[in-house]
């Protein structure tokens, strides 16, 4: 969905979310949160981009909304993504509905011509559900596809297609982001644990604010003391190895 | 005609009656990129209590019908941090500031507002009192008067504040333990704290609530708040705050003619950070439309 936004939103940094909903309904109740999937310029206005499946009260109101209506939106919001150093190698992973905020930072770093060369490894259930694929080859170098059904690219979790290839990238001036559901990130927290500071991940969790006063989005982290974090606020995005994915 | 919107909560001097939550504005700042925080009334903090709080383990809030549930079990930084590292910017704005307190003994309510009474830039107290008591077997403080009584006088023994207890709605008349709690001391009071319900995955079937029941709040609970609002307006003489489910004017407006000398706005924050703020206008607009100059001359109007 594209959304006409005010310029405030053009210092959007990927990894960025915002809260979303429609004026005076109260169903869905909450503002549903959306990491961005693209800011840009276009003649004299700014667009904002989310990426979602409807999946629920929130997300099928989103779908039913044409061109015309008005959204409430607010954000950006929460921290992003650390741009990686030029000139290396940039791997994003994304599961699921998990590329919107990899998409946007692969967006970012080739229009900085950045020179780094983008590899993406996009996992999903099955082939319709490879989400966000036509931009992503008109971005990396490489995209490497797998579905859990086999019906495009790798048979398997987009884990174990990263794994096999993992040998490529024991470089420093590599620089991994993921996003994706919790098992994925748990399983690329193992493969990663001895390179700290390699890969930044996004987290979701259910939110009702988004702006950091109801502490309802909290995640615990491997610190010491186990402190609990805020997605919406500390995060979404995070040092792999800083959460804890016990809990 | 400039209206006059100046309210007393018992000692407790509003410029409006419009306060925050607690529990839905944090400690105030995290709300200052959204709303000039001096149009409040007040400003009521997350609940403190005698040790940093970790809570509940997530997921701690779910949607429901509207309105929402929440489990996140009182998560705050501890009195003494909020002293040291929240209240001074909160000392920067000219809201009066409200401290919640909680405790799981009444000597624990008692130590925490001991330690406020020495704090520079508070302007009341909120006692809530939904909590369990741990030395009576958990048996709520607000569920019976006894207690509720007792854990009232304690903490007006040791603070020279006005003392507003918050009230919860999960007992069978909630007149008696506001009338308890008035003769016990309190100078005034707010209602309600959540309602208690629960919500169920059923793909998953497990609760959605790690914590498997948590707090009611929103625009569905908003008739039984105004009942209860109603209700102990007409047993007690000391000022009611009410909330629940306030959302915009209009809702505020009915708590005010239902009696209520004030109100505070909650989950509303979540959905629209500067609502407590357009609850502001909107009361003023009212109140100039109706050609009434002062809005205690709208409070308590109810005709029945």
């Amino acid at each position: 969905m594209t959304v006409k936004v005010p310029p405030s939103f053009e210092k959007a940094i990927p990894g960025q979310f915002v809260m979303v909903r429609q004026e005076g309904n109260t169903t869905p109740f909450l503002s549903r949160p959306f990491s961005i999937y693209s800011v840009y310029p276009h003649g004299d206005e700014i667009f904002l981009e989310i990426f979602y499946k409807a999946v629920g009260k929130g997300t099928e109101a989103l779908s039913r909304l044409r061109e015309g209506n008005f959204l409430n939106i607010l954000g950006p919001l929460g921290r992003g993504f650390d741009l990686p150093p030029s000139f290396g190698k940039i791997v994003l992973i994304a599961g699921g509905i998990g590329i919107p905020p990899l998409s946007f930072l692969a967006q970012r770093c080739s229009e900085e011509n950045h020179g780094a060369e983008i590899v993406c490894y996009l996992g999903a259930a099955n082939a319709e559900m490879l989400a966000g694929l036509d931009r992503l080859k008109g971005i990396c170098s490489a995209v490497e596809i797998s579905t859990d059904d086999g019906s495009r690219g790798y048979h398997g979790p987009v884990t174990k297609l990263f794994q096999r290839d993992m040998g490529r990238y024991a470089g420093d001036d590599v620089r991994i982001y993921a996003c994706g559901p919790r098992p994925m990130l748990k399983a690329l927290q193992g493969f990663l644990k001895d390179r700290p500071g390699v890969c930044q991940i996004s987290l979701e969790e259910r939110m009702a604010c988004g702006i950091g006063a109801c502490l309802g989005c909290v995640v615990r982290t491997r610190s010491d003391g186990g402190e609990l974090v805020r997605v919406c606020k500390e995060g979404p995005v995070f040092d792999i190895g800083d959460i804890d994915f016990e809990e | 005609m400039k209206v006059k919107m100046g309210v007393d909560i018992g000692g407790l001097t509003l410029k409006n009656p419009v306060m925050s939550a607690s529990g839905t504005f944090g400690y105030g700042e995290e709300y200052a990129g959204y709303l000039d925080l001096n149009r409040l009334g007040a400003i009521v903090v997350k609940g403190l209590s005698l040790s940093p709080r970790e809570g509940n383990p997530p997921p701690r809030v779910v949607e429901t019908a509207s309105g929402m549930l929440n489990a996140v079990g009182l998560q705050n930084v501890g009195v003494e941090e909020f002293i040291d590292k929240k209240l001074p910017y909160l000392r920067t704005i000219e809201t009066a500031v409200v401290a919640n307190i909680f405790g799981e003994s009444v000597d624990e309510y008692v130590k925490v507002a001991e330690i406020l009474e020495g704090a520079e830039g508070l302007d009341a107290l909120e006692v809530n009192i939904s909590c369990p008591n741990v030395k009576k077997g958990g048996i709520t403080f607000g569920s019976d008067p006894i207690l509720a009584g007792e854990v009232t006088r304690a903490v007006k023994g040791v603070s020279r504040l006005p003392v507003i207890v918050k009230l919860t709605p999960n007992v069978t008349d909630i007149t008696k333990i506001a009338a308890s709690v008035e003769d016990a001391g309190a100078d005034a009071l707010s209602l309600i704290n959540t309602l208690t319900g629960m919500s169920i995955d059923i793909e998953k079937r497990v609760p959605h609530l790690r914590n498997i029941t948590g707090g009611l709040s929103g625009p569905a609970i908003k008739p039984v708040a105004l009942r209860m609002v109603w209700e102990t307006v007409g047993a007690v003489s000391i000022p009611v705050i009410g909330v629940g489910g306030i959302m915009n004017a209009s809702d505020a407006l009915e708590f005010l003619i239902a009696g209520a000398r004030a109100v505070q706005v909650g989950t509303a924050n979540f959905i629209n950070p500067s609502a407590a703020a357009d609850i502001v206008d909107g009361i003023e607009r009212y109140l100039s439309d109706t050609n009434l100059d002062d809005i205690n001359g709208l409070i308590g109007t109810l005709r029945v």
